[in-house]
């Protein structure tokens, strides 16, 4: 299993260094942006900071999961792994805790800054810490969300299914968000998003001829 | 009971395989069962299923219908384990392209359950294979190599070779043929030999396996299906007759008073049928595993099994 993983972060090694600087970038521009402003104010431009680093964020790791897939169906990584003594659910399975992994460097730095900042402009109030929480929650089980969708996208020849699939979660969160804030309703269906997400992608690679 | 021990003792089980591509019949019925230590030379012309076959085996590929088994284990649900004690030579040589060699050789170790260091070495060198080259900068006949030098670092119990030697050159071919036998001299090992070089299949196969239209018309040793297929030239007294009403007649070119068959199963019955239509004479013509292959997979030939 070990060698499986390392031979992913090897083949993605791109993936793992951007994710790092990214996440760096990001938290020097946030604190250096922070320091020059009034304490009072900071919200008004980490929101405008925020929607573009997002954006990227989910393109990126959804590109990761994508790129993932399409090398190995192009250029018969697993058909040639499959014949070691390795199994299909295994390979699958590396994969996985690869793009976990990914998403763990860029998402736990910005996690922890996320929190420096919160202690630094909030009051000691817990409501706070909740909230960095609930956000946090959401923004790594989104990020791995776009990682299934890019999975999907990567293995199968019409990428239209997935795409829609996006889309739709895409219709439905928004809203959500909008009308009731972070909260256990989007946790659960992005929790449930991701199992069926994941299960799909289980039973195409297991079937499908390599 | 004899028949029971065979089948258990038998590496590779086909059972009533089926294969259909985009509505396309490409294996349709097939049946075999490869004895373990035995070379197994699976032969067909181009596109009639031998990769297939062997794809279905490995798991590679799902079957339409019917049921494949390796060593004892169904192929649909084969383990890790028992992926590691085969080892398989893909045709077109399916290596990681954008991998150095050194990379590529080092997954492969990671990824088995044994490794036989000194014997992979010593195959490295006999074919001089650079490590520090990228697989897709190798040559054709170097990717060959460095196939087989993987399957057989594995030390492996049962062994696919689908089309080997293709694109290598006399020299690295021999080389190859040696080291096969050399693998066979090790006991209890099983070779299923996929080749369109015949003279390959006839120095190191003992049972031979032809597919035609679909379906397996030869599964017998090489040996007995020398015996057994016979291509005869009859001469009759006046024009040769359109029917000579024998079975398994795998081939008939009529020709005024001279007929040429290649009929299977030859005997004394098919013999004595023949001497009714009284010819004149009737001479063998000696028949190599290239001319029988080539009579088998002309269109409807019959069955040929033992």
């Amino acid at each position: 299993m070990y060698a499986l993983i390392k031979r992913e972060i090897q083949d993605h090694i791109a993936y793992f260094i951007g994710a790092a600087v990214f996440s760096v970038v990001f938290i020097i521009i946030s604190f250096s942006l922070i320091s020059r402003y009034d304490s009072r104010n900071p919200p008004v431009f980490l929101i405008g900071l925020g929607v573009p680093a997002a954006t990227i964020v989910i393109f990126g790791i959804c590109a990761m999961g994508a790129t993932q897939m399409y090398l190995d169906r192009t250029r018969k990584i697993s058909a040639l792994l499959s014949t070691l003594a390795v199994s299909r659910n295994r390979i699958l399975l590396a994969r996985i805790i690869t793009g976990i992994l990914t998403i763990l460097i860029l998402l736990v730095p910005l996690t922890i800054a996320a929190g420096i900042l919160v202690r630094i402009f909030t009051p000691p109030v817990p409501m706070f810490t909740g909230m960095v929480f609930e956000i946090s929650i959401t923004v790594y089980l989104m990020a791995f969300a776009c990682y299934c969708i890019g999975l999907q996208t990567g293995w199968n020849s019409n990428p239209l299914t997935p795409s829609l699939g996006a889309l739709f979660l895409t219709c439905i969160f928004i809203p959500l968000i909008l009308i009731k804030g972070f909260g256990v309703h989007i946790v659960v269906i992005l929790v449930l998003f991701i199992v069926a997400s994941l299960l799909r992608t289980w039973h195409t690679f297991m079937k499908t001829s390599l | 009971m004899i028949e029971d021990e065979q089948m258990n003792d038998s590496v590779i089980v086909i059972e009533d395989l089926v294969k259909y591509f985009d509505g396309r019949c490409v294996l349709d019925g097939i049946n075999l069962k490869v004895p373990r230590g035995c070379i197994y030379g699976l032969l067909g012309r181009n596109g009639s299923g031998k990769t297939t076959i062997i794809r279905i085996l490995l798991g590679l590929e799902p079957p339409t219908r019917g049921r494949t088994f390796l060593l004892d284990a169904d192929s649909t649900e084969l383990s890790a384990e028992l992926h590691g004690r085969i080892g398989y030579v893909a045709e077109g040589h399916n290596l990681i392209q954008n991998y150095r060699v050194g990379r590529l050789i080092k997954l492969c170790k990671d990824l088995s359950l044994q490794w036989n260091d000194e014997f992979f070495n010593h195959l490295i060198e006999t074919f001089r294979l650079p490590t520090d080259r990228k697989v897709k900068e190798l040559s054709i006949g170097m990717r060959a190599q460095l196939n087989l030098a993987l399957a057989m670092a594995i030390d492996p119990e049962l062994l696919i070779f689908d089309d080997p030697t293709l694109g290598l050159d006399t020299v690295a071919r021999r080389q190859f043929l040696e080291l096969a036998i050399d693998l066979i001299q090790q006991q209890g090992r099983t070779i299923l030999f996929c080749s369109h070089i015949l003279g390959d299949v006839e120095r190191i196969a003992d049972r031979i396996g032809i597919l035609a239209a679909g379906k397996l018309v030869v599964d017998c040793p090489l040996e007995e299906l020398k015996e057994r297929v016979k291509k005869l030239r009859i001469i009759f007294p006046e024009s040769a007759p359109p029917n000579l009403y024998l079975t398994e007649i795998i081939n008939q070119q009529n020709q005024a008073r001279e007929m040429v068959i290649t009929v299977a199963n030859w005997n004394k019955q098919k013999q004595t049928a023949l001497e009714i239509f009284k010819p004149s004479s009737c001479i063998e013509i000696p028949m190599s595993l290239e001319d029988m292959f080539i009579e088998c997979t002309k269109p409807n030939p019959e069955y040929i099994e033992s």
